[in-house]
């Protein structure tokens, strides 16, 4: 029997229990390493890189299995292929849609949705094609959406800043930035109410924590103990405006404290970093013990909006007026993926060839959900009247 | 003692509770608790404070939780009071109104934005004598308004709104127990159906809420001179199609459209009816009363000098109909 043979075997083990009869990971030598590695790579001051260990020993119990490790990895390339293949779409020209790049900050996706059941509830914003496809979405039916064909998720009313399933526990992606923070609680209210022990999480972006959805939001999660987790994407920009400067803090988790919520600073390129706090505060909130709002630190490789600063075939929008082109390398460094893929290798999870075929089955995949949405067809014009209400259609008052 | 506007709501949110085991009401300070004949009405001490909860002062959360609940299937009513109706304006606007479309057909709100709305209060100054705002709504997309002038309307709008699956913005403005007794046991007054208060072949009133008070003195003056008025409440602003056959099938009677609003004069409801008249009855004459495009002042010679009135309706009804 191979090693990795051997490493498949144990897939289904907890990261956190006894070795497998494989024997491949050692719970300590596991553990220290996961340390090792959130730690190491903490790229911030070095209060953040001592919150960042705090955060591995405050893990719920349980860790991932190692079937959830490979498949974690198998969705952050998802969403870097998918949304690359998206970029190289719109500069090929004629592309009938918009996109909101997630590039670079696939460790925050999946590393949050990864810690959710399917039965759980995600609030998502104009930079939501990630947390899509790490809660399960279908990478065909998404970009026929985006392209806005008449069998894509929203049938081609939303396209990319609106793409939902309903039924993955998705309650709409939305371009009001902050408005998934307050419909994310609201959920979590009603969660209550049920008498489930469901979780709802949002995202939202560093801008999102400044308007008063968030604080609403969080108000009352706190009050009432609320099972919300208010995930915050901080990629160091608003647009084009750098957060740095139009905050008076530099860790928007401090705000956390003042509405009576732990909050948690999370080095968002280290999708184990986020997992193990995601899996925390969601243990926690099924529990009874209420919300918690999560930092993690990131960066957009991509502009805000478009394709604008990229070449197709290339990673990363250079040239950017707002930002420099050492500040992008820096983080591109940093790259989530290779990191994790290095990090599975190390510790047996995944054999070198192994990885290498997850990431040829994954381009496959995007080059199929590709021509999938190209052959869709168009919408009815006449269906622009639908859908206002549940019943029955408006006037067109055009003529 | 006919039940009030307040107990009229109060029973159709204790008869929908007891219905559906999930809906739930968030308010702030406004306790939902009515004493009558039939025994007083306390609905948290009823159904407990998880689904009767008072809220700090953040409309933002009453309404935006509310959406957020009744999108995991939870139905909700946000009850807010009348000084703030614009607060979760842009939830209803940019998110209640639009998701169902955007997402497809896959989103839905089923909530009820409960707004008071203070009328044209002497003595509170403009902050707390507002009137007229419900055209606001009415003007989004995917939002339905119903707006009752009596308790029996009220019971049964309210509950219409409740059982409805789309959002729906509830206008209670205070008006005085008139009109029919209002059943102990839920009722449904659809919506999208005005009502026609009172039948007749010279002119067509349409007014609703605090103005149907006013409406109903003028059209009483107004039939001892011989002049017969068909007065229509519409219950409903939005969406205004199934009114405006009511609308438009007394107009083409009557030949002449009065309307009373205690809105401002411009961008009203009524400023829609007449519109939507105008285009389809050519020749139709017209007549518009409203409030002065200026907040309400304290002072109450001031007020009632810039109010519609029923001596001014009826006026404005003699000058139609001999003029």
């Amino acid at each position: 029997m191979s090693e990795q043979d051997k490493t498949r075997q144990t897939a289904g083990g907890r990261l956190g229990g006894a070795a497998g009869p494989g024997g491949a990971i050692s719970r300590r030598g596991f553990l220290r390493r996961l340390g090792a590695i959130g730690a190491g790579a903490a790229v911030f001051s070095t209060a953040i890189c001592q919150r960042a260990r705090a955060q591995y020993g405050a893990a719920a119990p349980d860790g991932p299995t190692l079937e959830q490790l490979t498949a974690m990895y198998t969705d952050m390339l998802k969403i870097r292929m998918w949304e690359t293949k998206i970029k190289d779409l719109i500069l090929g020209g004629g592309f009938r849609g918009v996109a909101h790049l997630y590039v670079g900050e696939e460790a925050i996706a999946v590393g949050v949705c990864h810690a959710l059941r399917r039965d759980d509830y995600i609030a998502s914003t104009h930079r939501g094609h990630g947390h899509l496809i790490a809660k399960g979405g279908d990478l065909g039916r998404m970009l026929a959406e985006i392209t806005h064909k008449a069998t894509g998720y929203c049938k081609g009313y939303g396209g990319s800043l609106h793409i939902t399933d309903v039924s993955l526990g998705i309650l709409g992606m939305n371009g009001i930035v902050g408005a998934s923070h307050l419909f994310a609680a609201g959920a979590a209210y009603g969660i209550k109410v049920k008498g489930t022990d469901q979780v709802a999480v949002s995202f939202g972006g560093d801008g999102s924590i400044q308007g008063n959805f968030f604080s609403s939001a969080a108000n009352s999660a706190a009050a009432w103990k609320l099972p919300w987790i208010g995930v915050i994407e901080n990629n160091g920009y608003q647009i084009w405006v750098r957060a740095a400067d139009v905050y008076g803090i530099v860790d928007l988790a401090q705000r956390a404290q003042g509405y009576g919520i732990e909050g948690r600073v999370v080095d968002g390129n280290d999708v184990l970093a986020v997992h193990n706090v995601a899996r925390y505060a969601v243990a926690k909130a099924r529990a009874g013990g209420g919300p918690t709002i999560i930092e993690c630190k990131t960066y957009r490789w991509y502009d805000h909006y478009g394709a604008g600063g990229a070449k197709i075939g290339a990673d990363g929008a250079f040239g950017l007026g707002y930002r420099s082109d050492r500040e992008l390398r820096d983080w591109m460094a940093k790259d989530p993926i290779p990191r994790f893929r290095a990090f599975l290798v190390a510790e047996k999870v995944l054999a070198e060839q192994r990885a290498d075929q997850i990431a040829a089955e994954v381009r496959q995949a995007v080059e199929d959900a590709a021509a999938f949405a190209k052959g869709q067809p168009l919408p009815k014009p006449e269906d622009g009247l639908m859908n206002v209400f549940a019943q029955g259609a408006v006037a067109l008052r055009a003529g | 003692m006919a039940k009030s506007m307040t107990y009229a709501i109060l029973e159709a949110i204790q008869g929908e509770m007891r219905r559906d085991k999930l809906l739930t009401l968030l308010y702030e300070y406004q306790k939902p608790v009515a004493g009558g004949e039939k025994g007083a009405i306390n609905l948290e001490a009823e159904f407990g404070r998880w689904r009767v909860r008072f809220c700090a002062i953040d409309e933002q959360w009453i309404v935006g939780g509310a959406l957020g609940m009744s999108m995991i299937g939870v139905p909700a009513i946000a009850h807010i009071p009348s000084m703030t109706t614009f607060i979760p304006y842009e939830l209803m606007f940019n998110h209640a109104g639009k998701l169902r479309h955007m997402t497809g057909g896959q989103a839905a709100f089923p909530m009820v934005l409960w707004a008071d709305m203070a009328g044209r209060i002497p003595l509170q100054g403009a902050q707390h004598a507002d009137a007229g705002l419900e055209s606001s709504y009415a003007r989004l997309a995917g939002l339905k308004v119903v707006i009752p002038s009596n308790p029996y309307d009220a019971k049964g709008l309210l509950i219409a709104a409740i059982r409805d699956v789309d959002p729906v913005i509830f206008c209670q403005y205070p008006v005085p127990a008139s009109g029919q007794p209002v059943p102990d046991e839920p009722y449904v007054v659809p919506i999208g159906e005005a009502a026609v208060r009172t039948e007749g072949g010279d002119l067509t009133i349409v007014g609703y809420a605090p103005q149907t008070v006013e409406i109903a003195k003028a059209v009483a003056e107004l039939k001892k001179e011989g002049i017969t008025a068909e007065f229509i409440d519409p219950r409903t602003l939005a969406p205004l199609d199934g009114v405006m056959q009511t609308i438009l099938k007394s107009v083409s009677k009557t030949g002449r459209l009065l309307t009373s609003d205690d809105g401002s004069y411009s961008f009203s409801n009524c400023t829609e009816i007449v519109a939507r008249v105008a285009e389809a009855l050519p020749g139709t004459r017209i007549k518009r009363l409203a409030f002065p495009d200026a907040p309400a002042p304290g002072a109450p010679e001031m007020l009632s000098y810039m109010r519609v009135d029923a001596a001014r309706i009826a006026a404005a009804a003699r000058k139609l109909v001999k003029g």
